[in-house]
């Protein structure tokens, strides 16, 4: 690179540092709500996957099937231009308390958490078969019933095991928020598309976007070994 | 069959535990066949015979974690294996110790022992606490309160596993082969506290390969093969002077 393209991504970077901004907080925003519905999903539907309850089974197979099996783009196209359309009602825009989440945010968020929640219910399912089948004996044989030694047993060790794969999961969803912009809400991607429209800097901009993406994808990693070190009880 | 005067002898009101006609089978393999036991107050009934022999599957038939394909299981007059009764009330009254611990090990000993009788309200949380730290004195593990299981031996694991047994104050203990997962030096330890458990009158079925402790223990002893139950009678009588051939077969290979 020449000296002259430094100075330009040192430049465009402090320009538009705000806008930036704002499109970052608003993919973590929507990162971490989407992950946290994400995993209420995957807990329920994961359980229902192991469940001895053969409808429960199916209507988990089938949610999974069909987020798995359809790309993420079509799945946002579908939800927020179709399925209102459909069923004639507009995505709100909701205040909660000072702060306004935007129709399309709404949107943003039911799709990204359907959508992680599909890849959670594998790794809930996943993670209570990975603990050893004693554990539910002894919780079970001691008077608890199936739905407290789920909880107080199988799911925290499960969970320990699943860890990794969550933060892997907070990733991916976080890196597939860009597909939003599709939609048209500002987050990271759509912020530097409309940069570019205007000042034409598509090599340095996309850039300078890719450079944050990284950065909140390798804290995260690091936060990931972390949590991991500190969980692991005793050893 | 010799069984039949031990069941005219037993048929009476103090019975913890009536089987009666047990049949179990995985599949197409029966691995219980016609079990027919009743096992008094305070007593202590060993179980021994090969492996594969059908008797950890009828240990665990006591409480209901395997479902029965015939017969009954009573526990004070209540058929466990009818869906009326509520199984958590009643597994509650029977504690087990599993041979490979079954510890939680996300949680320390002390909590181990607690989680029980605080998640089923049974005690709050100081008298969970206090009688949590008595139960760790008794096994003889009050230093290792805070510890993890996996910072624990196998012989130390095992009397954590008896003291959270025991913490829902149950009338029965079921033993499933509790050494066989042990390093030879630690296995007294573990047979110790089940001898001061048998003295204090707790009603005890223990799968065990220690017949040394089934002759000390032990009230009666079972020898179960192919899913029946071959041979019973005290430890005297069915260690020293076996009757049946398979029981003589077999005692000449453990002992």
């Amino acid at each position: 690179m020449s000296n002259i393209m430094e100075w330009k991504v040192i430049a465009l970077f402090v320009q538009h540092f705000s806008t930036f901004m704002n499109a970052l907080v608003l993919t973590l925003e929507i990162s971490i709500i989407s992950l946290a519905f994400a995993t209420i999903l995957g807990v329920v539907f994961g359980l229902f996957k192991i469940s001895k309850i053969k409808p429960l089974v199916i209507l988990s197979n089938f949610y999974t099937s069909i987020i798995r099996g359809t790309p993420l783009l079509v799945q946002i196209m579908f939800i927020y231009f179709g399925v209102p359309m459909v069923f004639g009602f507009k995505w709100p825009m909701l205040m909660i308390g000072t702060w306004k989440v935007t129709s399309m945010m709404t949107s943003g968020i039911v799709i990204m958490s359907i959508n992680a929640g599909a890849y959670m219910t594998e790794l809930v399912r996943g993670g209570v078969e990975a603990v050893d089948k004693g554990q539910m004996e002894a919780a079970r044989s001691s008077g608890l019933s199936y739905g407290q030694a789920m909880i107080k047993i199988i799911l925290p060790q499960a969970f320990r095991v699943m860890l990794p794969s969550i933060i892997n999961q907070f990733i991916c969803t976080l890196k597939d928020t860009s597909l939003l912009s599709i939609i048209g809400l500002r987050e990271l991607t759509q912020n530097t598309k409309i940069i570019v429209a205007n000042n034409m800097e598509s090599f340095t901009m996309y850039f300078i976007v890719g450079v944050y993406y990284w950065l909140i994808v390798n804290v995260l990693t690091m936060i990931a070994s972390w949590i991991e070190r500190r969980t692991s009880y005793g050893k | 069959m010799e069984n039949k005067s031990v069941q005219e002898e037993t048929a009476m009101p103090s019975h913890k535990i009536v089987v009666r006609s047990l049949k179990k089978s995985f599949h197409k393999l029966k691995v219980l066949q016609d079990i027919n036991v009743e096992i008094k107050e305070g007593e202590v009934v060993v179980v021994i015979g090969p492996s594969g022999s059908g008797k950890s599957t009828f240990l665990r038939c006591i409480n209901r974690l395997e479902n029965i394909n015939g017969g009954e299981i009573y526990i004070d007059g209540k058929n466990i294996h009818d869906r009326k009764n509520d199984i958590n009330q009643m597994r509650a009254n029977i504690g087990m110790v599993f041979q490979h611990f079954n510890l939680y090990p996300h949680k320390t000993a002390k909590e181990n022992v607690m989680l029980a009788p605080v998640t089923l309200k049974r005690l709050t949380k100081e008298q969970a606490s206090k009688q949590a730290d008595e139960l760790l004195v008794k096994v003889g593990l009050s230093d290792k309160a805070d510890a993890y299981p996996s910072q624990l031996s196998g012989g130390q694991k095992q009397r954590v596993a008896i003291a959270r047994a025991l913490a829902m104050n149950p009338q029965i203990m079921l033993f499933d082969e509790p050494t066989s997962a042990l390093d030879p030096e630690m296995v007294g330890e573990v047979l110790e506290v089940m001898q001061d458990l048998a003295k204090g009158g707790m009603t005890m079925v223990v799968v065990t390969h220690e017949m040394g402790f089934a002759r000390e223990v032990g009230d009666r002893v079972l020898f179960m093969d192919g899913g029946y139950i071959v041979e019973e009678g005290t430890p005297r009588e069915l260690i020293n002077h076996p009757k049946e051939l398979r029981t003589i077969d077999f005692l000449s290979k453990v002992l």
